[in-house]
């Protein structure tokens, strides 16, 4: 099997738990991006698949091939870190091609590379800077070269755009993603930016406190989350998630609140902020502070009565936050009315 | 956050220390069980400098022995004083350095010079400055109208100005840990301060000293267990006298071995100063903890 | 004002020495020049230098002595600071405390049992056998100072050096040692000091004449004749004896004192 695949790996540290029975596939050209709050287990699980740790249980496969045991060295694995670690006294070619020096490749090979990969990140004019020379950017682009100099197997990235400020951030997404897929590599990408994540990744998963919690595209995400945390922690702006009410909560995304004539939550207006094209309205309820879309064509009234369309709604298990199947109609109404007074 | 490092266990990393390791416990371990062997055998003239097992013999003595006593009184009076002036004239100098100005550089090395240089070299200057009647100090109280003083034959101040000398000689070292520590607190601090008018004796008590509080613990301590163990000064200073007056403790374990050829006792003399300076040390480390604790 | 009067305090003794080396062994002791003579001479630096032992010689000694040490010490210390750097736990800080008791220790302590093996060994009078404890005496705040410089680098360099290929000595040599430079200046100007300074050892090891180091030479300067002790050309010993110390300091006082300021931050 082509790619890499973990299996069941799980790392224990002092006591406790930083990543437990992780299953995830990552086939030939596909990227794959790891998404969650700090201390979710994603660096974790890049710096288990990098060899940095040492795993507690379970394998990692490469190509069929089992490296839970070797050598970051011995693994041809490529990494870019979130800080881009390039050596500050090396220059850039230095910086390029010290792996390969270190492993004796000749040196008539070694320049052979070290000149495709500068003249495919547009890095010949730098080749003999300091990275404290360089820009954010610019040294990204070293990082990325120095990973993929070493003709790795899999790609792992860990939050390679964090340092650059976001309008930069917007404008090498599409450049980053274009050479990470044309190398056909498998790719893991850490980001806690979900904006990030759906630019630059074909699947997505999802994690929290060292459990996966859902993997899928965007889309499959964002229209049938398995739990509360996805369901919350993927769409923007976030979901609405009301009381529970026996035993069970519902939650509607902004998108499908709309103004209703009667039988819906009285609520009023708190504020009215720009996003893109729409305004996002936040209301004051019974329910707390609700979220809602609304496009500027009008302005949006003091008061207001919100509602959803039934098959609108997502409902979860109160205590496990599991998502319930289906959403029944009744229950839309039993909240609503419970909101009313 | 990792519990086996980067070199995958502990077998590497105690092979790349294994080398300084060993020759620290050769010159800093063997020393003192070869001490504390000597210890308790007979090793002078009298047995032909042979060791001959004489039990707690050395031990007796040395509990009866009015002159370790006093020394060791006389080196704690001396390591007390010397520290407390360091501390203070330490703290002048860290602070008058701790302001920017031009050529600071080459007045923190002119500074730093006393410390830098051998101790014997200055210890013969100490006595020739304070020759009697030729030295400049005396030049200077005849020229005052007074007559030339003895110092170096009065036991008062002979220890006064060997004090004086040591302080000399090591204040920078306290001042440059102290600098450090004045470097150490945010900018913010000082300007806020300042902004409300303080002057620099309110900064001092209110922000910088209690802030100091670690680098004086670490100054001290380390300046303790050194003067605890002064010998350069006292030997070419004075060489212990005027009778004996500021001889101190490492200065009559030397000379036990090498005037007296009496080994077993020298051993036993350092094994108990080595367990007064580590009584010492704790002393000041528990005492620090407490105050930290206090306040 | 204060910093005039704190110069004035570190450099008076050192300057009145200055004056006294050049002054002729009469006018020192309080009797009028001769007519039609100088009170200043140069005798006393020609008497120094022509001696035995030379003073050019002693300080030959010290300066190759000083050399070897620091070289030895750095040498043992990089190596040591990286692993203790890699280590964890418990055994670190048991280590790492025990180097701090050792930093603090007054080492005069330790010259009788040190006499008795360099006797036994024959190493006595072997001007570079000498390096082995000074260089032991220096390692503890070497490494501690060493260490501390590590730990600033950032981990992720590490990393990125074992996905690299480097193993342990290789990250050491290529990665480690070269970002450490300032860190291994500081500590080598601190432990050839240290190495200058010694006394309680050089005083017992040495007994040779053309063998001894400075401070050795002062102490038997000064214990020479009892009653009348050569001032004048003792002054011009202290002065001459100063001058590589004064020169290194003045040119290196930034990495000196970056050196005990690191040490005292991470103390």
């Amino acid at each position: 099997m082509r790619g890499l695949q973990l299996d069941q790996l799980t790392r224990q540290v002092a006591g406790r738990t930083l990543l437990e029975g992780l299953d995830l596939k990552v086939a030939q050209g596909e990227c794959v991006a790891l998404l969650g709050p700090s201390g979710c287990g994603k660096t974790t699980t890049l710096r288990l698949v990098a060899g940095l740790d040492p795993l507690s249980e379970g394998r990692v496969l490469l190509d069929g091939h089992d490296i839970s045991h070797l050598d970051p060295g011995q693994r041809r694995v490529g990494m870019v870190f979130q800080s881009y670690a390039l050596y500050p006294h090396l220059s850039v070619a230095d910086n390029l091609t010290l792996g390969l020096r270190v492993r004796g490749i000749p040196t008539s090979e070694r320049e052979e590379r070290l000149a495709q990969i500068l003249a495919l990140l547009q890095l010949e004019e730098l080749r003999l800077r300091r990275p404290s020379q360089l820009s954010g950017g610019q040294r990204q682009r070293v990082a990325l070269g120095r990973a993929l100099l070493r003709q790795p197997r899999i790609m792992l990235l860990d939050e390679p755009m964090s340092n650059l400020d976001a309008q930069l951030r917007e404008e090498l997404r599409p450049e980053l993603r274009r050479l990470l897929t044309s190398a056909g590599h498998p790719v893991l990408y850490v980001t806690h930016d979900q904006q990030e994540a759906v630019g630059m990744a074909d699947r997505i998963a999802v994690l929290d406190q060292g459990r996966l919690q859902q993997v899928g595209n965007p889309r499959e995400l964002h229209h049938h989350p398995v739990n509360r945390f996805v369901a919350s922690f993927i769409g923007r702006p976030a979901i609405n998630l009301f009381p529970p009410l026996a035993g069970r909560q519902l939650g509607v995304r902004p998108e499908h609140l709309q103004l209703v004539p009667s039988d819906g939550i009285p609520a009023r207006l708190l504020r009215a902020e720009w996003s893109g094209p729409q305004q996002v309205l936040w209301l004051e309820s019974a329910a707390g502070l609700l979220r809602m879309l609304w496009s500027p064509t009008s302005l949006p009234p003091e008061q207001l009565l919100v509602g959803w369309a039934d098959d609108a709604a997502l409902a979860f298990d109160e205590r496990s936050g599991e998502r319930l199947p289906c959403c029944e109609p009744g229950w839309n109404r039993d909240l609503i009315r419970s909101l009313q007074q | 956050m990792n519990d086996q490092g980067t070199m995958g266990g502990k077998a590497m990393p105690l092979l790349l220390m294994a080398p300084a390791l060993l020759l620290l416990a050769l010159i800093f371990l063997w020393p003192w069980l070869h001490y504390g062997w000597l210890s308790v055998h007979a090793s002078s003239l009298l047995t032909g400098l042979k060791a001959v097992p004489n039990g707690g013999a050395n031990w007796q003595r040395l509990l009866q022995d009015g002159r370790f006593w006093q020394d060791a009184l006389q080196t704690l009076r001396f390591a007390g004083l010397s520290v407390l002036l360091e501390l203070g004239l330490g703290l002048l100098m860290a602070l008058s350095l701790h302001r920017p100005s031009r050529g600071r550089g080459v007045l923190r090395a002119l500074m730093i010079l006393p410390w830098a240089l051998p101790g014997t070299v200055m210890a013969l200057g100490w006595r020739w400055i304070l020759n009697d009647p030729y030295g400049p100090l005396n030049g200077l109280l005849q020229a005052l109208g007074g007559r030339s003083y003895p110092f170096l034959a009065s036991p008062g101040t002979t220890w006064a100005f060997t004090v004086l000398a040591d302080v000399w000689k090591t204040t920078p070292f306290v001042a440059i840990v102290l600098l450090a520590g004045l470097q150490s607190i945010p900018r913010d601090l000082e300007e806020a301060l300042r902004l409300e008018g303080a002057g620099s004796w309110t900064l001092l008590r209110r922000l910088q000293w209690p802030l100091l509080g670690p680098y004086v613990a670490l100054a001290v301590l380390f300046r303790l267990a050194q003067a605890f163990g002064v010998f350069d000064l006292i030997q070419l200073l004075t060489g212990g006298g005027p009778a004996g007056s500021t001889e101190s403790l490492a200065l009559y374990a030397y000379l036990n071995a090498m005037r007296f050829l009496d080994f077993g006792y020298s051993a036993t003399l350092m094994v108990a100063t080595f367990l007064l300076v580590v009584a010492l040390s704790l002393v000041w480390l528990g005492w620090m903890r407490w105050q930290g604790a206090r306040g | 004002m204060m910093r005039i009067l704190l110069l004035c305090w570190s450099l008076a003794p050192l300057l009145w020495q200055l004056r006294t080396s050049f002054l002729v062994g009469d006018v020192l002791v309080g009797e009028q020049s001769q007519p039609g003579l100088s009170p200043w001479t140069l005798a006393n630096y020609r008497l120094v230098l022509h001696g035995d032992p030379s003073l050019i010689q002693v300080l030959l000694n010290s300066t190759v002595l000083g050399l070897i040490t620091t070289l030895l010490t750095l040498i043992l210390a990089l190596p040591c600071a990286y692993g203790l750097h890699a280590l964890r736990g418990h055994l670190q800080r048991s280590i790492h405390a025990g180097l701090v008791g050792a930093a603090l220790f007054p080492t005069v302590l330790l010259f009788l049992s040190l006499l008795q093996v360099a006797r036994s060994l024959g190493l006595a009078n072997h001007l570079l056998a000498l390096s082995l404890p000074y260089a032991a005496l220096s390692l503890p705040f070497a490494i501690l100072l060493l260490q501390a410089a590590i730990n600033d680098l950032p981990p992720e360099l590490e990393d990125a050096a074992r996905l690299d290929g480097l193993h342990t000595l290789q990250r050491l040599r290529l990665i480690v040692a070269p970002l450490l430079t300032p860190a291994l200046a500081s500590t080598g100007l601190l432990v050839f000091l240290a190495s200058w300074n010694e006394y309680p050892i050089a005083l017992t090891w040495l007994s040779r004449s053309d063998r001894l180091t400075l401070p050795a030479a002062m102490g038997r300067i000064a214990s020479s004749s009892v009653y009348t002790i050569p001032y004048g050309p003792y002054a011009a010993a202290t002065v001459l004896g100063s001058l590589p110390l004064l020169l290194l300091v003045l040119l290196f006082q930034r990495w000196i004192i970056s050196g005990l300021t690191q040490g005292a931050v991470k103390g």
